[in-house]
This record gives C-alpha cells, sequence and structure tokens, in this order.
C-alpha cells in the first residue's frame, strides 16, 4: 500500500518540523519566566559564586541562540539535560511518570470509543425514541462539565459514600510490581501476577471514566449527528430497500461513511486528554507526569519544562499520525487518492 | 387470468406534519401482471416515488405517513403481514433500482462487499467466494466483462454507467418477482442511460420479472413498457396500453405532458398551465373490457 507509507512519511516529516518549532518556542517561554533557575535550585543559602558556577554549567550567560544550539546538540544524542528539582536525567525521570499518564489516558481513550461510539450509534438508530432521548441527555452532561469535576463528583459518590472504588493511587501498597514498560496493567501480567492486575484495573476505572466522560458525550454527540445526515443517503434507502437486517445498516453502511469525519475530532479529544489528565491526577493522586510537571514548572526546572512539554507535544502528534491513517484506512478515496491527502 | 404481482385498490396516503395532515395520494388503483412491464408516469411531486416506496414497505416505517387503501403483492394484502414477513419480501421477492447508481452504492465498501449483502437476502449462509462468483455471473449478464475488477473496486472508481449496470445486477440478483425501477439512470447522460435500459429490458425479459416503471421520461416510457398509468397530483389520470396511449391520448393532462416533449426540430417548449381545471377531469381509461 504505497500511498499509505508516503502518507506516513509525509506526516512524520511534518511532525518533526513542528516539534522543532515546539521547543524553540518552549525553550524561549521558559526562560522569559521571571526568576533565576541557579538561585532557586541552590537555596537560600547557596554563596554567589556557587550560583555563578551553576550558570556557567548551565551556559545560562550564553546568547539564547547559543543555548538552544546546546540543546539541541544533547538532544541529537537522547539527552534532555539534568534537572534540577531531582537531580536525575530529565529522560529518566519522564520514563518514569509518563507511562502511568499514559496508561491513564490509553484506558480513558478506549473508554471513549468503546462507549461513545456505540452510544452514538444506538442514539442514531433509535432516533427520537426514549433510547435517544436518555443517551442525548446523558451525553449533554458528559461534555457540560470538566473533567477535574467529574473526578470530584465520581470520587465522592463511588469511593466515599459508596466505597466501590479505591480512592486514590495506581494500585495497593501490598503488590511488588517490578517495572519493565511503567505500564501497570501490561507488568502484572507479565509477571503473571492475575490479582494484582485485577487490582490495577480497579484502581484505573474512576480516574479513566471521569477523564473519559467529556470525550464520551462529545464521541457520542459527534456519531449520532453524523450517522443522522448519512441516515437520509440513497445508499441507506437502498440498503433499507434491499431489506439488509437494521443492525447491519446502522453499524455498518451508516456508521463506517459517518465515523470518517468524526475521527479527527475523536482524535483531538483524545490527545487533549494528555492535557486534562494533569488536573485528574491531581485529584486521584495519580502518580503520573502531572505533578512532575507543576513542580518543575514552579522551580522554573528549565530542562525538565522543556522535556516535559517536548515529549507531550510528541505524543500529540503521534496520536494525530495515527487518527489520519486510520482515517486513511477507513476512506477509500484517500487511500486510493495519488493527491496530497 | 393469474394473480396480479402486484395490485394496488385506492390507494391514499397522507402525512401528519406540524401544520396538520396533507394528502399526497388520493385513491389510487394500479396493477401489475407477471412479467408486464408497467410504468407509472408523471410530473415531480406527483405521487410516482412515494407509491414505490410504500410497496417497498419503507414509508410504512415512518410514524408521519397515514396510508389506506389495498396493495397486495402475488395476492397477499401486505397490510395483513407482519412485519418480518413484510421485510422478508424486500430484496427477495422485490428489490428496486435508483436514480443515481453511484450515489446509491455506498462509498466506503466494495461493489463485492455489497453484493454479498444482496445474495445473503435470499441465502443468509452464502460465503463471500460463492457470492463473489454468484456476482460475476450476474454482471456478465449486463455485458459486464472485467466483473472481478468490478467487484473488487469501490464506486467512485468506476463510471455512472457501470454502476447502473451494477444495480441492475443486484435488483435482478435475487431473481425477484416484481421490479421496482424509479426513474433509472435520469442522473446518466443520455445514450448510456439508453444503453442500461437495454440492457435491463433484456433482463427482465428473459427472467420474466414483473417491472412497475417510474419515470417522467415519456420516449423512455414508450420504449419500455407495455402498459402505462398517468399520475397526477395523486391521480391517476390516464390508464391503457402504452401504444393506445401515445396514439390516442384523451386526457387534457396527458396531452399536455406529451406536447411537453422537447422536439429536435426546435419550437421551444410549450407553455403548460401550472395548474388546469381541465387536468381534474376525470380518469380515461382505454382497452377496459380487457382490463376487467
Amino acid at each position: 500500500m504505497i500511498p499509505l507509507a508516503r502518507l506516513l512519511a509525509k506526516r512524520l516529516a511534518t511532525s518533526l518540523i513542528v516539534l522543532i518549532g515546539v521547543s524553540m518556542l518552549i525553550f524561549a517561554i521558559a526562560r522569559i519566566i521571571p526568576g533565576d533557575p541557579a538561585r532557586i535550585a541552590l537555596g537560600p543559602n547557596a554563596t554567589a559564586e556557587q550560583i555563578a558556577d551553576l550558570r556557567a554549567e548551565l551556559h545560562l550567560d550564553d546568547h539564547i541562540v547559543v543555548q538552544y544550539g546546546h540543546f539541541i546538540a544533547d538532544v541529537a544524542r537522547g539527552d534532555l539535560g539534568i534537572s534540577l528539582y531531582t537531580n536525575r536525567p530529565v529522560t529518566a525521570d519522564i520514563a518514569l511518570y509518563l507511562p502511568a499518564t499514559l496508561e491513564l489516558v490509553l484506558v480513558a481513550g478506549v473508554m471513549m470509543v468503546g462507549i461513545g461510539l456505540p452510544l452514538g450509534i444506538w442514539s442514531a438508530r433509535w432516533r427520537g425514541r426514549a433510547a435517544d432521548n436518555i443517551i442525548r441527555l446523558i451525553s449533554l452532561l458528559g461534555v457540560s462539565a470538566p473533567s477535574f469535576v467529574w473526578a470530584v463528583i465520581l470520587m465522592l459518590l463511588f469511593a466515599f459514600y459508596l466505597p466501590l472504588f479505591p480512592i486514590a493511587g495506581r494500585i495497593s501498597d501490598t503488590y511488588a510490581i517490578s517495572s519493565v514498560t511503567g505500564f501497570l496493567l501490561v507488568d502484572t501480567l507479565l509477571q503473571g501476577d492475575i490479582r494484582a492486575f485485577g487490582n490495577a484495573a480497579w484502581h484505573i476505572v474512576l480516574p479513566a471514566f471521569a477523564l473519559a466522560l467529556s470525550g464520551i458525550g462529545q464521541a457520542a454527540r459527534l456519531t449520532r449527528a453524523n450517522m443522522v445526515e448519512t441516515y437520509d443517503k440513497p445508499y441507506i434507502e437502498m440498503a433499507r430497500s434491499y431489506g439488509f437486517p437494521a443492525r447491519r445498516i446502522a453499524n455498518h453502511y451508516a456508521f463506517r461513511p459517518s465515523l470518517i469525519p468524526s475521527l479527527t475530532i475523536i482524535g483531538l479529544d483524545f490527545a487533549a486528554m494528555l492535557g486534562n489528565a494533569f488536573l485528574v491526577e491531581a485529584i486521584f493522586a495519580w502518580p503520573g507526569l502531572s505533578r512532575y510537571g507543576v513542580a518543575v514548572i514552579l522551580r522554573k526546572d528549565l530542562n525538565a519544562i522543556v522535556g516535559t512539554v517536548l515529549i507531550i507535544s510528541a505524543t500529540f502528534l503521534l496520536v494525530n499520525i495515527i487518527v489520519d491513517l486510520l482515517i486513511a484506512l477507513l476512506n477509500p478515496r484517500i487511500r486510493y487518492s495519488q493527491r496530497p491527502a | 387470468m393469474s394473480t396480479p404481482t402486484l395490485d394496488i385498490q385506492n390507494l391514499t396516503l397522507g402525512f401528519k406534519g406540524y401544520t396538520g395532515f396533507t394528502e399526497v395520494l388520493h385513491g389510487i388503483s394500479l396493477s401489475v401482471n407477471p412479467g408486464e412491464r408497467v410504468a407509472l408516469v408523471g410530473e415531480s411531486g406527483s405521487g410516482k416515488s412515494v407509491t414505490a416506496r410504500i410497496v417497498l414497505g419503507l414509508l410504512q416505517e415512518l410514524r408521519t405517513a397515514r396510508i389506506g387503501g389495498s396493495v397486495r403483492f402475488e395476492g397477499r394484502e401486505l397490510d395483513q403481514l407482519s412485519r418480518r414477513e413484510r421485510h422478508a419480501l424486500r430484496g427477495k421477492a422485490m428489490s428496486m433500482i435508483f436514480q443515481d447508481p453511484t450515489s446509491s452504492l455506498n462509498p466506503v465498501f466494495r461493489i463485492g462487499d455489497q453484493f454479498h449483502d444482496v445474495l445473503r437476502r435470499a441465502d443468509p449462509a452464502i460465503s463471500r467466494d460463492a457470492a463473489l462468483e454468484r456476482a460475476a455471473a450476474i454482471l456478465a449478464e449486463v455485458s459486464v466483462r472485467d466483473a472481478e475488477r468490478v467487484l473488487n473496486a469501490f464506486p467512485f472508481q468506476l463510471s455512472g454507467g457501470l454502476n447502473q449496470r451494477v444495480m441492475i445486477a443486484m435488483a435482478l440478483a435475487n431473481e425477484p418477482a416484481l421490479l421496482i425501477a424509479d426513474e433509472p439512470g435520469t442522473a446518466l447522460d443520455v445514450t448510456v442511460q439508453a444503453q442500461t435500459l437495454h440492457l435491463m429490458r433484456k433482463l427482465v425479459e428473459e427472467h420474466h420479472t414483473a417491472v412497475l416503471f417510474i419515470s417522467h421520461n415519456l420516449g423512455v416510457v414508450r420504449e419500455f413498457a407495455d402498459r402505462v398509468y398517468v399520475i397526477y397530483k395523486g391521480r391517476i389520470v390516464e390508464q391503457g396500453a402504452t401504444r393506445a396511449v401515445f396514439e390516442d391520448a384523451r386526457h387534457p393532462y396527458t396531452r399536455a405532458l406529451m406536447a411537453a416533449v422537447p422536439r429536435l426540430t426546435g419550437g421551444g417548449i410549450p407553455d403548460i398551465e401550472e395548474n388546469s381545471p381541465d387536468f381534474g377531469a376525470p380518469l380515461e381509461i382505454h382497452d377496459a373490457e380487457a382490463r376487467a
């Protein structure tokens, strides 16, 4: 499938350009925030020489363009510098915290697609009936409050008043899981510990659902709207006139063409969950990138700020590439087009 | 005489809307005998297409539609069939060809897969390979030579004429007793339309399929149909053998319709009144005694 490979290559190339732009921007912004990172890192008792030494070590006295040159040279070697907050390589910190956040976002994404799309399909199929009205009400509720509000509400309802789920954390302390991928749901299975897996899954349900709720609502509403439009197309009337089963018309003949326009937005919503995850993580004490990110920004930990933002941007871009490829896979017109998609 | 394939008696249709009740069919009666090609001719909005959709049972699912009268298919009153029985007729005992072949085929599925779904109506267990083989055989009947390429293609990769042949092949794939053709090929250019109609005619003759042919194109109707019903504003105004109606149009509306056909010799389009009191004249029946 040559056109797909070409699409992928083109998307990767533009993503690289975007990443370079993002790095310049965040590099400059991080240095504009008031405060001397060396002084903050060394604390109030540091001498002037110590501060001057650290500034020299961090190249802080050079021109910003020269600084950026140093930074890019390091990045090319896979080095994002040392965090002044943890005194460890930023890459190591990110490797430690990112998987928890990604795990949360991925599970929320699966919920968004796995719950939102079927709700949208049912809603469109039973348009105007009771099921449709109930689903529309639920999805409106979902989109009308931000995820951190849902996080608090869900936590109060299902972890506090009705203690069905754990109130915080990723897994109970009684389980010792050696980190291989950093994804607890994967590591527990690798270790063959089903009970630990169940425990980790039990912990992730509430935060992931809180994070996913607005996406579920959005996905259901989009799918419904696009499908209602598709239901008026001649090819649906044709499918009906041939007596194709109503379920097959809904799930295939009407859903597939409707999914294509929805998918771009769903992809963006999914990527936006990375940002929303920060607040949900804070509420559920989820040991992800959020606590790290907030701490390094407050401490003006330049390397860590730039590193964190770059990783999140890269993830965002990756999601977009995946969505573009999915759309191309679903839409034969794009797949077989020789023109740029 | 055998039971007609389709027998409509005094069919009425109205829609309940926000502004009240609007009746669009005021009691039409028509019949199609086995193997007979019958045309329903009229202008846009005269009620041709809704009649077809009632026969297929599509309008019955609309909650605002109010349908009266009787529609008998092979002697069975549609109204008295269960939902399931009525659904079972669609795509098997009766099928339909639409105006625009390209937009009537689903854009994101291959022709072969859509054909598979059509064939599954008659044989739910048919495998994909068997379906494609059968589809290729039917496509050959509508002079599609490279069936494999067509079945593997998406509708947008094929020409309108080719898509129309696919539609005809699909419509006749399950050997229906009744084929409803709703202005087939109106979206195609005239030569392609003529070609595909010729193929369709050949096929329905071979398979002895009854056809209800819905059109506003008098030239096409004259070529294609054995009998003609002229419909105007939800009423049949003239009916009879094609030759009789065309050579001896009696109803004022039929005459106006015939006068409105553009001539190669020019002379412009004649004025037709939007609504003449003459058009409300009673039904004209040719060779009425033969029909009884």
